[in-house]
């Protein structure tokens, strides 16, 4: 598999359609790994020798195995959907693609922090080169690459930490070093865009060609997540942890849902998304730590667990899908607002358009869709904090709780905005760029089937992830097609069954609905006896300015008025605080470097002899 | 002094100018940049409104010109970014019916008859300004009796104007008792204008040179219904002042500032709401028992305070008056069959000045240029609605007493 | 002083009202208990909307005959064409129109203005009443319980 990434970006150099074709092969080929390590138990580990008695390798099992063929879905996707959309940038792309996917899936096998770290570099690296693709992007590509050598200065410090404690880089057996725990995690945190460390993700997701956003927003931050559940299979659960991923993972969803609300970028909306869902999945982390602290007879942990995992794979599916249609849109319309692409199932296509639907639908845990699942269990598991006996876990559980609830209702608001003025709403009569559209459209149509079949079958995941405790039949539900939050039965689910009542209850009106339309009369909209104009439709802005003045303090929001130039401004706090980092860092610079170099030749001597004084007395 | 209007006659330009109580023409030439409002007199027929904007998100409102808001043919530009009111542009052009081109070569009994169709609910205001420009240019005196039967009748017309103001304020803030029974005092009122002047919009009873009434009219049981109408009007208005939910709605809403309103030329109960004491009716014949309602806030409340105190004080006017006509004889008017020359006449209208100029040859109407209150409210309209929301519209809207009708003509 | 509730239920304002007949078209019987009425104005001369305003007076008290106003056409039975059309007019009527939902039927009130298009010169369809003169609010009452009562 590896080998076939690597003639994949080799490939790149010949015909990019050739290498994007062997990268598509290469994550068929880790879907079946995945699935067959995640469903049938296969394991397997290849080791080589390094150096002293540290090994590298690889080595699969079924933590990684199930996370392998969560990325694998989205790396298919994003491979299908180039076949079509790299005839738009140019061959390098390619190569670039299939290494970042290859350092994804080296992150994933590795037996060891070495190969962890081989696989983590290559990912940011060639993740840099990809945003880098489009045109003007590198400012906001470079910021990526600082927060990404963070986390990798973080991982080294974790790594080592490893080594000291346990001998070797081996990431199995247990450990519980702090040192390892809080250095990996918090190079985890940075990779999902978990507040405060989210101004990148937005600012590179966006400007990313739209192949390279999904790929970023879905899998790479992936990454993180995962690297979370191996950090928590090596280390156990821990108290302390389990708070402070709640806090932050709660504050963190909650910011990243009202941030989306706000947002009129048609792809900065979906990245502050990302840093919503991978919020929620921390939490649920969190939360899955306390639990344990709290009772290990109880459900309740492993149940978290669970929805975090669902949560991940409904997240990947679902930004893919979302990062997919938007970008075809976008591309296609060349449109950078939400507003100017309205009427996506017109100008650009009725695929993308349903793409853009079911994506937000799920987001927004509409029923029928993964999503509703995903929130669904996150819900429980909140409900059921009541089981703490800790007044300070529930404090914290409950409040946590109460931000996630509250994200998942700007996650609505924000998904309703995006969904009523890109993908419905009135068509602006803008021509699309014609364009081969046939692979972007399978990619597109294959991720719709997933999120709706995963939430039809989610029991036999479960079954397949190794939960079937959650899993019963009940209240005329069969066994094995009914999801119960808990043991004893807390709250239960069936989305199959909501599936078929619901396309009971649907097609019978909707087969009346056509019986009787032909008495339908069909005119424009009624707006006061006239057309509406292109200047009178309803904005975007308009439609979330409601809450940005409500929540005024939140947002900063100033309403400009400068001669006859009107605006709302508002504000992300966090980049505030970045800026003004960043300011004082430029600063210091630019002293040294007048400092330093200040065009004296006496002083370039001198410093060119103290470098070599140093470097003898440090080598010496 | 305040420009009124800007004509053109023999292919130059004139100015329709007003100082106190006098009112004349004047070239335009070496007067054009002393009058701020020349602009909005200018484009009075195409667009009204506050200065316009533009920016990321900001898009037109449109309201009109079918809604059920209000209820005339006419287009409110509204630009907003969400919420908040940026600027208003008003288009009256829907309305427009070319009543001053279409008058023209009519004879003067004709021309009454547009002047009264101008606006329905200001039919006494209109044909008594357009009268009063054909007696000024014949330089008629009326009889007493007659002065007298004006004022009734331009003061009946204010009572149900006024009383629709405040049945559409209250109507807006759901106060649906009120609103009922301002509605009962409405038809009332429409229903003494019948048997005073055999019109329910008191059409026909302004002439040149006199009235013309319902004759086998009694007038002390009119003054009666008048006055127990007026007591009900008065128990509902101290009521509402009561209902927090009723006040709380229009006061601070669309305030105007007193220098703004006067920069506009805004006349009438919507500048005397902004503290300026301005009423030419006080000079006249008939108005003995007038006193001139002033407020300082200029707000819709302000503005709503005025009319009703102006209501309870016109049916005082109307009563003295009725009370004071000795004799409906002689006076059905002049024949002004071969009037030439030019005249001006005003009135003071529910809502302010209205001014006609005419000029004839031969009992011909050659020019005419009419002068209304409803140009100079819209203005002020737009501009004191700026800053709010949408809910507010018919709060501001409403108090301001404008119609498409008497704008556009 | 009381309180709305009581002063409103302590004033009887509605009036007996005697139908004067009239010649209109009728509609469907299914109009029979309840209509509901569209007023546009088209470039009357206030008069008639004042008159329509008056019709809703507590004195006529229409909602007991099932009388309605609607503030949306597609809601409406009845348009009611109030006055003589101005040229910019017509197309939004025709576009009010095109929005009623059948079966709709129309009444045009021209009123007494000397001056703008005659609707009947417009084609309209389905015209169940037109009124060259002005129509006081009970006499506007008496043609729309004239429409309900057509078999």
């Amino acid at each position: 598999m590896v080998v076939l990434y690597l003639i994949g970006a080799l490939a790149g150099f010949l015909n990019r359609k050739l290498s994007y074709f062997l990268g598509l092969l290469a994550s068929l080929l880790a879907l079946y790994v995945g699935v067959k390590a995640t469903f049938f138990g296969f394991s397997g580990t290849a080791l080589f020798h390094f150096f002293d008695n540290t090994t590298v390798g690889i080595n699969v099992d079924k933590l990684n195995g199930m996370f392998l063929a969560i990325a694998s879905l989205s790396f298919i996707a994003v491979t299908l959907f180039s076949l079509d959309f790299g005839e738009l940038y140019r061959k390098r792309m390619a190569i670039f693609l299939n290494l970042s996917m290859l350092g994804m899936v080296l992150i994933l096998l590795a037996h060891d922090g070495i190969t962890f770290l081989i696989g983590w570099e290559i990912m940011t690296i060639f993740s840099y080169l990809l945003i880098v693709e489009h045109k003007g992007a590198y400012k906001e590509a470079f910021k990526f690459l600082a927060f990404s050598e963070l986390s990798t200065v973080l991982l080294i410090i974790g790594f080592l930490a490893l080594y000291i404690s346990k001998g070797n880089f081996a990431l199995s057996g247990s450990t519980n070093n702090l040192v390892f725990v809080l250095f990996t995690s918090l190079a985890f945190i940075i990779k999902m865009g978990i507040i405060p460390f989210h101004t990148w993700l937005k600012d590179a997701h966006s400007k990313a060609p739209s192949n390279a956003s999904a790929l970023l927003s879905a899998p790479v931050t992936l990454m993180g997540v995962y690297g979370l559940f191996r950090v928590i299979d090596l280390a156990g659960y821990n108290h302390l942890w389990g708070i402070i991923a709640v806090i932050l993972g709660s504050v963190s969803a909650f910011w990243g849902a009202i941030s989306a609300a706000a947002s009129k970028g048609l792809k900065i909306l979906p990245a502050y998304s990302t840093v919503e869902n991978n919020g929620m999945i921390l939490a649920m982390l969190g939360f899955a730590s306390c639990a344990h602290e709290y009772s290990t007879n109880s459900t309740l942990f492993k149940f978290a667990y669970l929805t975090a995992i669902v949560l991940s794979l409904s997240h990947t599916l679902a930004k893919t899908l979302l990062f997919l249609s938007i970008g075809q849109a976008k591309e296609q319309l060349d449109e950078e607002s939400i507003d100017n692409v309205r009427g996506i199932h017109e100008s650009v296509g009725k695929i993308p358009a349903l793409g853009v639907v079911i994506s937000g639908l799920s987001f927004s845990a509409f029923p029928l869709l993964l999503g509703y699942v995903a929130e669904w269990m996150m819900l429980e598991s909140i409900f059921q904090s009541y089981q703490f006996t800790s007044v300070f876990n529930r404090v914290i559980t409950s409040t946590g709780g109460v931000l996630l609830s509250l994200g998942m209702g700007f996650a609505s608001f924000s998904m309703i905005k995006l969904i009523g003025y890109s993908a419905l709403g009135f068509s602006h009569g803008k021509k699309a760029k014609p364009m081969n559209r046939v692979f972007m459209h399978s990619a597109e149509l294959l991720l719709i089937g997933l999120i709706a079949l995963f939430s039809f079958f989610a029991v036999r995941l479960f079954f397949g992830f190794g939960y079937s405790q959650f899993v019963i039949g009940a209240l005329a539900v069969p066994k094995g097609w009914l999801i119960a939050s808990a043991k004893p039965v807390f709250g239960v689910i069936s989305p199959a069954f909501l599936a078929i009542v619901l396309a009971v209850l649907f097609v019978v009106p909707f087969v009346i609905y056509l019986k009787s339309r032909a008495t339908t009369k069909r005119v424009i909209s009624w707006n006061g006896g006239l057309n509406l104009t292109e200047e009178e439709y309803f904005t975007a802005n308009a439609f979330s300015f409601i809450i940005e003045y409500i929540l005024r303090f939140v947002y900063a929001t100033k309403e400009i008025k400068d001669g006859n130039r009107v605006f709302v401004s508002i504000r992300d706090v966090f980049d505030d605080v970045y800026n003004y980092f960043v300011g004082i860092a430029n600063r210091v610079t630019y002293l040294i470097s007048k400092l330093v170099m200040n065009g004296k030749v006496y002083f370039y001597l001198s410093y060119i002899l103290t470098m070599f004084v140093l470097i003898f007395i440090v080598f010496g | 002094m305040r420009l009124l209007g800007v004509f053109k006659e023999d292919n130059r330009e004139f100015f329709l100018l007003q100082d106190e109580g006098k009112f004349f023409k004047s070239d335009a030439q070496n007067l054009k940049d002393e009058f701020s409002n020349y602009d909005l007199i200018k484009n009075r027929d195409v667009s009204i409104g506050s200065e316009p904007v533009e920016g990321e998100g900001v898009f037109n409102f449109r309201y009109g010109p079918v809604t059920a808001g209000v209820k005339e043919a006419g287009v409110f530009n509204i630009y907003t970014y969400g919420e908040r009111i940026l600027s208003v542009n008003i288009d009256p052009s829907y309305k427009k019916r070319d009543i001053e081109r279409l008058i023209l070569k009519k004879n003067i009994d004709e021309g009454l008859k547009f002047a009264e169709s101008v606006c329905g609910n200001f039919s006494v205001s209109h044909s008594l300004a357009f009268c009063r420009a054909l007696e000024n240019c014949a330089k008629l005196d009326l009889p007493e009796d007659a002065v007298r039967l004006r004022v009734v009748a331009l003061e009946l017309e204010r009572l149900y104007n006024h009383t629709t103001v405040f049945l559409k304020l209250a109507r807006g803030a759901s106060q649906n008792v009120l609103t009922s029974h301002l509605s009962f005092v409405f038809e009332e009122l429409l229903r003494i204008n019948r048997d005073f002047g055999l019109s329910r919009f008191l059409k026909g009873v302004v002439v040149p040179g006199g009235v013309r009434v319902n004759e086998s009219a009694n007038f002390e049981d009119l003054s009666k219904r008048l006055l127990s109408l007026k007591d009900k009007f008065e128990e509902l208005y101290e009521h509402a002042l009561k209902s927090y939910n009723f006040i709380d709605r229009i006061h601070n809403t669309a305030p105007l500032d007193r220098e703004l309103a006067l920069k506009i030329g805004v006349t009438g109960p919507t500048l005397r709401a902004c503290g300026v004491k301005e009423d030419l009716r006080i000079k006249e014949k008939g108005y003995e028992k007038l006193s001139v309602v002033v407020e300082e806030d200029g707000d819709s409340l302000a503005r709503m305070e005025v009319r009703v105190k102006e209501f309870l004080n016109s049916t005082d006017v109307i009563v003295d008056n009725m009370a004071k006509v000795k004799s409906l004889d002689k006076l059905k008017g002049v024949d002004l069959k071969d009037l030439n020359g030019e005249g001006i006449g005003y009135s003071e209208s529910p809502s302010g000045l209205l001014v006609y100029y005419v000029k004839l040859n031969r009992g011909i109407l050659e020019n005419v240029y009419i002068s209304t209150p409803s140009v100079f409210g819209f203005k002020a309209f737009s501009e004191a609605f700026r800053g709010f929301i949408f809910t507010d519209f018919s709060f501001a809207f409403d108090s301001f007493g404008v119609h498409f009708s008497d704008c556009a003509r | 002083m009381k309180s709305w509730v009581f002063y409103g239920l302590s004033n009887r304002l509605t009036e007996r009202f005697k139908k004067k007949d009239g010649k209109v078209k009728g509609l469907s019987p299914v109009f029979r208990n309840s209509l509901h009425i569209f007023p546009i104005d088209v470039g009357n001369d206030n008069e008639l909307n004042f008159e329509i305003e008056a019709l809703q007076s507590a004195q006529y008290n229409i909602h007991r005959f099932g009388i309605f106003f609607t503030d949306s056409p597609r809601h409406a039975d009845i348009l009611l064409i109030l006055g003589r059309c101005t040229e910019k007019m017509v197309s939004p009527l025709k576009e009010t129109i095109n929005q009623l939902p059948s079966p709709y039927g129309i009444v045009v009130i021209e009123g007494s203005q000397p001056f703008g298009i005659k609707p009947k010169e417009l084609d309209l369809d389905n015209v169940l009443a037109y009124y060259e003169q002005y129509l006081s609010a009970d006499e506007v009452l008496s043609v729309l319980l004239n429409i309900m009562e057509v078999k």
